[in-house]
């Protein structure tokens, strides 16, 4: 038995060094002469024995002792846990490939295919005064009136409701993805911008006023909103020459963000956003599954029919 | 004879806190035998016996020179020196040499190492038979035994003068009268023996011997084969080309004298070099101090092991008899195990397993040994720490 638990150790280890391909291929020799009924008097077992047991001599003759007594025991045990851990990491790759995330789509928890929990990040909305943080379990699009988005109809069985912010930096990661999407699988897409940076009001007003108007391209609008820098998106200079590229009317824009309506109806509209309980951007429904964080492609991908 | 003194003449001894105790495998090498071989390849990096230039006839001066010493340190003629590459290439050289026939028949001990053992198995494809003679119950030589087994059909004896088992060796001389009687040849295979036994092949009237160069502090990939002059006569060629022959026809050939034709190829001139040295410092060390060092330190180490509980010593009690091995095995721990402690915990280099003589550890039973094989070089002290470090581990692993 120990040769067939060395032979999968070993195998494993083996990638990585040197050293345990030879003992891999050791293993594998005794393995072989095993399943062909010869003995397996290669010595491999006892060599490997006597490697772990002089270190541990070295340390403390007690646990050497009590180790080589219960050798065999000690095997089985790390068999049994290399089998565990082998599931779980299966199942993390599995994960990973699927939503992102090792521990499924939206969980929290370290992950070693993204050790620095990039696609989970998100930009946070402040929490509401007197209300618990919302979780991902209260994320719906129930209550949200999605006419309030701007909307691609692709007569699709699909939809995808994007939601972010101009000026933050997870959302602008995961923009690149969704446009893909948007792209080659056609959904019906509705995008609604929520301003979670302090200062960032004005932006919300451009915004508002560029989807109300019909003169110019709003998805154009939008694409040149997260391909510019941060920086110039601050600068509200900077903000007419996008109108202006996107093709709007000017007059009809500086005449929008003057109505003191435009404040309450952005108002609304975040009242609105706020209605799925969202508490950080980027947050994507995809056919109702709602998805935290930047992911990569194929996972909005795979949400779809 | 001053070990701390002569310790400085290996490099490898200076340089890290080794115990080298696999001396039947390989000997050490002094540092004049590198440094021959160095001065081979850096001084006179040439071709030698086939060409007219200084240099070239320098170096077959040199080797001609290093012929004549082994054949003195044998009491041999030199042109009764063959080099070969090792003592498994000798002995199967004169396998493939020899004449024999089908029926008849080559007596080997039963503690042979394969290399005089599997070519002479080997020729059962031409009907020679192969017989072994067994030892006594202590593994030493059973010479009633070998008395009842010669008959006419006995053409060979071909037998390890000293096991590189267990150390023991037989009555060389008592058996080549005996096997001259009966008209046998003999081979002694004294792979072993050379580095601590006086040969006299003349006092021996032994027909054949062979030895390895790295086994008496010579380098790798050198070996000798020595045969009396007029049966190297009548032995047939089995290599041959290059060197082997007088010169040659689109048909035909004719061969060289002895030792030459034997000698296909060109040669390991830097070996045989470094082998001449080799055989110098053994001669200015004396091989009666080297025996003298090595049954020290096997009597101070087998009185140590048979003080351990189920440990056998294999070959007789008596370290007299072992020269400077001691393979033993212990009832319930294995060999290999405590090797690699050994050598793990405490540098300590020992060699486990069947030590190439399978057949006599599975018609034993014995699954494997833990072979201590020691030389002039080894101090009492380092014996001392082997014993220490085996008992330390015994306490573990029982």
């Amino acid at each position: 038995m120990f040769c067939f638990i060395a032979l999968l150790v070993f195998s494993v280890l083996g990638i990585f060094s040197a050293t345990h391909r030879k003992f891999a291929k050791e293993a594998f020799d005794c393995v072989f002469r095993r399943i062909t009924f010869r003995p397996c008097n290669t010595g491999f077992r006892e060599k490997v024995r006597g490697i772990i047991l002089v270190k541990l001599m070295k340390r403390s003759s007690f646990f050497a002792k009590v180790f080589n007594k219960y050798f065999e025991l000690i095997a089985w045990i790390f068999f049994v846990l290399m089998i565990v851990s082998t599931f779980y990491v299966g199942r993390g790759a599995y994960n990973f490939y699927l939503y992102g995330n090792c521990n499924g789509v939206n969980e929290e928890g370290f992950c070693l295919f993204d050790p620095t929990g990039e696609n989970n990040k998100i930009s946070p909305v402040a929490p509401t005064c007197g209300l618990d943080t919302p979780t991902v379990d209260d994320l719906s699009l129930a209550n949200t009136d999605l006419d309030k988005f701007f909307f691609i109809d692709n007569n699709s069985e699909d939809t995808v409701v994007f939601i972010g912010c101009y000026v933050c930096d997870f959302t602008r990661k995961a923009f690149p993805d969704i446009e893909k999407l948007l792209e080659k699988k056609k959904p019906n897409f509705y995008f609604g911008h929520l301003p979670v940076k302090h200062g960032s009001d004005f932006i919300s007003s451009y915004d508002y006023c560029a989807r109300e108007d019909t003169s110019g391209d709003y998805w154009k609008f939008v694409e040149l909103m997260f391909t510019s820098d941060i920086e110039n998106i601050n600068d509200q200079n900077y903000l007419q020459e996008v109108v202006d590229k996107a093709g709007y009317d000017k007059s009809k824009i500086d005449e929008c963000l003057a109505d003191p309506e435009t404040l309450a109806s952005i108002e609304q509209n975040i009242f609105n956003i706020g209605n799925t309980n969202i508490y950080g951007t980027p947050l994507v429904f995809v056919n109702n599954k709602a998805i935290v964080g930047p992911k990569p492609y194929r996972v909005y991908k795979g949400f779809l029919k | 004879m001053n070990i701390k003194k002569l310790r400085k003449d290996f490099y490898f001894l200076q340089k890290k806190n080794y115990i080298y105790f696999d001396n039947a495998c390989n000997s050490l090498r002094p540092d004049c035998v590198v440094e021959k071989i160095n001065e081979y390849y850096k001084e006179y990096p040439v071709c030698a016996g086939r060409s007219n230039y200084a240099l070239a006839e320098k170096l077959t001066t040199d080797l001609l020179g290093v012929r004549k010493n082994i054949a003195k340190f044998i009491s041999a003629k030199e042109d009764e020196i063959i080099f070969t590459k090792n003592t498994t290439e000798s002995i199967n050289l004169l396998a493939n040499s020899l004449d024999l026939k089908e029926g008849d028949i080559v007596l080997t001990t039963d503690k042979e190492h394969n290399s005089n053992l599997i070519p002479w198995i080997k020729l059962k494809s031409k009907g020679v038979i192969h017989k072994t003679i067994n030892s006594n119950p202590d593994n030493t030589f059973n010479i009633e035994r070998l008395s009842k087994v010669l008959c006419p059909e006995v053409k060979l004896l071909a037998l390890g003068m000293s096991s590189n088992l267990d150390g023991v060796s037989i009555p060389a001389k008592e058996i080549i009268d005996l096997a001259h009687k009966n008209g046998s040849l003999v081979l002694l295979d004294a792979a072993q023996s050379a580095i601590s036994e006086k040969i006299d092949v003349k006092y021996l009237d032994v027909d054949f011997l062979a030895f390895s160069g790295h086994k008496i502090l010579g380098p790798s990939g050198t070996g000798v084969l020595f045969g009396k002059k007029d049966l190297l006569e009548k032995l047939g060629s089995f290599l041959v080309g290059g060197s082997t022959v007088h010169s040659s026809s689109y048909d035909d050939f004719e061969l060289a004298d002895i030792p030459e034709r034997f000698e296909a190829g060109l040669q390991n001139f830097s070996g045989i070099l470094g082998l001449g040295e080799a055989i110098k410092y053994l001669e200015k060390i004396g091989l009666k101090n080297i025996q003298k060092q090595k049954l020290v330190l096997n009597e101070y180490l087998s009185n140590e092991l048979l003080k351990i509980d189920k440990l056998h010593i294999i070959g007789p009690e008596e370290a007299s008899r072992r020269s400077g091995i001691v393979s033993f095995y212990i009832d319930d721990i294995d060999s290999h195990q405590l090797s690699i402690m050994l050598d793990r915990s405490a540098g300590i280099m020992t060699r486990s397993g069947q030590h190439c003589v399978h057949s006599w550890f599975k018609s034993r039973e014995v699954a494997s040994s833990l072979r201590v094989s020691m030389s002039f070089y080894n101090t009492l002290d380092e014996v001392k720490k082997f014993v220490d470090e085996l008992n330390n581990i015994i306490k573990i692993l029982r």
